[in-house]
């Protein structure tokens, strides 16, 4: 039987290794909105103003509406991959890399990385110009999507309790959703919310799949799995296919150049590519830590740090209009934290543990 | 060729009945002595999480000199799926 020590002791490391799982998932989530608001910044300066504003570069609608998006994030992504290069580097893990990379959980890494990475990007791109922001809402069923897969595919536990508190989250983002959906509809609505799921689905399958691809894989050679195979498909795939639909494919390289040799955006690009890695690298080990329920739920809370980065640097200090919280963003902001604390910890237990303490 | 540290922890509890963190770290230094994060921390962290993904379980606990140790062991599931996804 053991000592009052060793369970005291045991309870002590279990709580902090929940603790810590579920510190980088929220973390995950905050970078994620950093890197939201670099690259919203970076893409609103240099060539990016003048292809979205006067275009004396004469692009075409479907190129500015379509595949400058694809552009934007193929670079972010690259430039992602360059800092887990170093960082991986710095820190001996670039022989697990290349041992990784042609491993079984590696080639589901690389998977994960394309459904999550061009795929799921695209499709959120593609819902958003054809359905208008009503579809941010729908892309924040990736935590529900994640945790159902993660019960389907890796028999994840999960209870009334659990999916209750995932239900609170969802609340919160569909509320913070809402609060930028235009009031007119778009004619293509529909459609653009059928492949706005697509991009849920993606992310959602991601989630679950690497983070149990990083329960064998450590998460900085996991990351740099996904961020090089990420920007290598947008970067020589998905910007190319998009421009050459646009009819500017003949344009790729020069659009490409003139984007990483943009003084003025291109500074805000390599911070937002060091905020990407560790929202995609923390997201996964979170996922891997306290399981894809939990892990997405508090990940999920992007729906809240995004728009909450965004006015703090483009509103407050950069000056843009626009960038603004309302108040409900807020309170949904309180019902997500209540929702992830939900999911994370049983109040009875909390309370019964407390009573017993007061008894002593 | 050798395996990826990670890979190496999990597959080190397919051929013993239970271990600790320590047992592993014992184990895996004659090849991966060189690793930085052949550490304690590290490896438990490993083990929890391979714990939570349903890889292990854990068998017993015990407190010696003071040191709290955790006994990890696959079971017949577990064990499976990690020789699936990390054959020898």
């Amino acid at each position: 039987m053991n000592s009052l020590n060793a369970i005291q002791a045991k309870e002590r490391l279990e709580s902090k290794f929940l603790k810590k799982g579920l510190t980088l998932a929220i973390l995950s989530g905050m970078f994620y909105g950093l890197y939201t608001a670099f690259i919203t910044l970076g893409m609103s300066l240099g060539v990016w103003d003048d292809w979205y504003g006067v275009n004396t570069a004469a692009l075409s609608a479907f190129t500015i509406t379509f595949a400058l998006g694809a552009l934007g994030s193929a670079v972010n992504y690259s430039i992602s991959a360059v800092w887990g290069l170093g960082i991986a580097g710095a820190r001996g893990k670039l022989g697990d890399f290349f041992r990784s990379l042609k491993s079984r959980p590696g080639r589901i890494m690389v998977i994960a990385a394309l459904v999550g990475g061009p795929i799921s990007t695209s499709a959120y791109v593609i819902g958003l110009q054809l359905a208008g922001s009503i579809i941010v809402p729908i892309a924040a069923l990736c935590p529900a999507i994640g945790a159902i897969l993660g019960r389907l595919l890796y028999k994840q536990k999960l209870n009334t309790r659990k999916i209750f508190g995932i239900a609170v989250c969802l609340a919160a983002s569909f509320i913070i959703g809402l609060q930028s959906v235009a009031p007119e509809a778009p004619p293509q609505m529909m459609l653009g919310i059928a492949i706005a799921f697509i991009a849920a689905i993606g992310w959602g399958f991601e989630g679950c799949v690497a983070g149990y691809g990083t329960s064998m894989i450590d998460f900085e050679v996991g990351i740099l799995i996904r961020q090089s195979v990420s920007g290598l498909a947008a970067l020589f795939i998905l910007t190319p296919l998009f421009l050459f639909i646009g009819g500017d494919g003949f344009r790729t390289l020069s659009l490409i150049g003139q984007v990483v040799t943009d003084s003025a955006a291109m500074p805000f690009f390599i911070i937002s590519g060091f905020f990407t890695l560790y929202a995609f690298s923390l997201w996964y080990k979170g996922n891997a830590m306290c399981g894809t329920a939990l892990g997405m739920a508090a990940n999920g809370a992007f729906s809240f740090w995004a728009p909450f980065f965004c006015w703090i640097i483009l509103g407050v200090i950069w000056g843009q209009d626009g960038w603004a919280l309302s108040p409900i963003v807020w309170f949904a902001a309180i019902l997500m934290f209540i929702g992830i604390v939900l999911i994370a910890v049983n109040p009875l237990t909390v309370f019964s543990k407390k009573k017993g303490a007061n008894a002593k | 060729m050798k395996k990826p540290l990670n890979f190496a922890i999990l597959k080190y509890f397919t051929t013993v009945d239970e271990a600790c963190a320590d047992d592993v770290i014992e184990a895996l230094k004659p090849e991966y002595g060189k690793f930085r994060h052949l550490t304690p921390k590290a490896v438990l962290e490993a083990l929890f999480t391979g714990r939570t993904n349903g890889f292990l379980e854990e068998s017993r606990y015990e407190m010696v000199d003071g040191e709290l140790k955790i006994y990890f062991k696959a079971p017949p599931e577990g064990r499976a799926t990690i020789n699936k996804y990390i054959p020898d």
